[in-house]
């Protein structure tokens, strides 16, 4: 396999944007991608959209507005991480020789659904007995309360950090910081949870250009290598499991290190998956940058707040950046691209060297998560 | 055009749930003829050798609480808030359930819980549905 870099950016300031097209939402970020590489759309020879709920066409609807036809387009579906996935199908294709230059989308327009909680699979059996992702993360969080004597005022500065972090970001969504009185106060969505204790519904569109670094030194974007592209999915389970460590990052995370000849310790800074404040907890000890059980006081001694050890979520991450579902992979790569290049202002971890993304998702009866994606990368 | 009354509220559980004579419902899973894998909800086919021999097992009534919470926010028709939970029976299954008769403050992790129906909401004709549910065996205290 050969070396692959990403070597441009885009995204668009996630929100609601109900009055716009997939389309609409979508080519500025690949426009932008597009400009920071410096690469002429002649030269991208294939791109892969992730999108999971956008609809048929997806890559083709938004690659029309850019006037970049022809060439091959795949739409791939695999829940929150439709577009990491999507970003590991182009980073095959390129590190396995079939193409130099590739473009990969990440787009989703929530809005179309109204507001409330995400639409799932119906013929799910779960679901159709009232299932829900607030429930699912509820339950994970109750039981991890249990456990290991999380509180709810430690559950509520996730949140509060995230919103520290999305305030100095001006493509979040929600822009304002808030306090762990306000988190608690909020309009109750499912015990443990407030509204401040799940990730907004919204809009947006993330867009990233990869090439092969033998052909990257050709193009004005800075390069950040892909150490890392893993992508597995949930492990069936017929009977219990623990909801308390996500086998499924667990399992992920050790074969992107072993992938990246790098350790947790050596992740500089992190994209994770916060759809909840759980989530963030949980995945703090799956990724391996503390033990089981000791999340919240990582948390507390501010080791992954800007400043700390391994700042996690700088950009605000799901919670307060916002989680357009199918867009959210590849805005988590846009960021850890920025940070490696040094260009994320009042936000910049310093002398970031190694970032790491983790993309998981989709509630299945029997999996912990249907898919789950990490990427590392290095300046 | 026709109506159908129905004396209760239709089970959404399909071959899931099964009523009894004396009214009590019983929980069916499947079993494995080839590795003796039991799985809930009943399938045709054995996800752990693709055994097609499946044969319908009814399931304990009672089990215990392995995870709960309130919710306050679901899809049309579901009458909130409800509580969801995770019930690990005896058979080594875990059931996705509604926990009924108490309220959130009234439940603990690990506590034994039993098979009963109820009311869970009303269809997109406003009529009612109901389903299996768990509730705490023993009866819970107001001020637990």
């Amino acid at each position: 396999m050969r070396d692959v870099s990403v070597i441009g950016a885009g995204m668009v300031r996630f929100g609601k944007q109900p009055d716009k097209t997939l389309a609409e939402i979508a080519w500025p970020a690949v426009k932008q991608a597009i400009d920071d590489a410096g690469v002429s759309k002649p030269e991208i020879e294939a791109a892969w959209c992730g999108t999971a709920l956008g609809g048929m066409m997806s890559g083709q609807r938004i690659l029309k507005a850019v006037g970049l036809t022809g060439l091959p387009i795949v739409n791939v579906e695999n829940a929150c991480s439709s577009s990491s996935s999507a970003f590991r199908e182009a980073w095959i294709a390129v590190a396995g020789g079939l193409y130099d230059v590739a473009l990969v989308i990440g787009v989703e327009k929530l809005t179309r659904f109204g507001g409330g909680t995400l639409p799932l699979e119906r013929e799910d059996f779960e679901v159709a007995h009232g299932m829900t992702m607030p429930a699912l993360y509820g339950m994970r969080a109750k039981r991890y309360m249990h456990d290991y004597g999380l509180t709810p005022e430690q559950l509520a500065m996730v949140a509060v950090k995230a919103h520290d972090h999305g305030a100095l970001n001006e493509d979040a969504q929600y822009r304002n910081r808030i306090t762990v009185d306000e988190v608690m106060a909020a309009r109750p969505i499912a015990d443990p949870f407030t509204l401040l204790h799940c990730c907004p519904s919204g809009d947006g569109a993330a867009a990233l250009v990869i090439a092969a670094d033998s052909v990257a030194g050709r193009y004005s974007g800075k390069p950040v290598r892909v150490l890392a592209s893993e992508l597995a999915s949930g492990k069936y389970m017929t009977g219990f499991r623990d909801m308390t460590t996500p086998e499924i990052t667990v399992r992920g995370a050790k074969k992107a290190y072993e992938m990246a000849g790098v350790g947790p310790e050596d992740v500089d800074v992190a994209e994770v998956h916060d759809a909840f404040t759980i989530a963030e907890l949980l995945y703090y000890e799956a990724l391996g940058f503390c033990e089981r059980g000791d999340a919240a006081g990582l948390l507390e001694d501010g080791e992954t707040s800007l400043g700390g050890r391994i700042p996690v979520n700088p950009s605000g991450g799901l919670l307060s950046k916002g989680h357009p579902i199918g867009a959210t992979g590849a805005a988590q790569m846009v960021e850890i691209v920025r940070q490696l290049r040094g260009e994320c202002g009042g936000r910049q971890v310093e002398g970031a060297r190694v970032g790491l993304t983790h993309c998981t998702g989709g509630g299945i009866s029997g999996f912990d998560h249907g898919a789950c994606s990490i990427h590392i990368f290095r300046n | 055009m026709s109506e159908t009354v129905h004396a209760e509220p239709p089970l959404i559980a399909g071959a899931a749930v099964r009523m009894e004579e004396d009214g009590r419902p019983t929980l069916i899973g499947s079993e494995c003829a080839d590795c003796a894998t039991r799985i809930f909800p009943p399938t045709a086919l054995c996800p752990e050798c693709m055994g097609e021999e499946m044969s319908p097992v009814p399931l304990g009534r009672s089990g215990r609480l392995y995870s709960y919470c309130t919710v306050h926010v679901a899809p049309r028709g579901w009458s909130v808030p409800y509580i969801a939970g995770y019930v690990d029976l005896p058979e080594g299954v875990r059931v996705f359930t509604h926990v009924v008769d108490a309220a959130e403050r009234q439940l603990s992790m690990e506590m034994e819980v039993e098979l009963t129906t109820a009311i869970l909401g009303t269809d997109g004709d406003g009529e009612a549905f109901s389903s299996y549910a768990f509730r705490p065996r023993q009866p819970v205290s107001d001020d637990a």
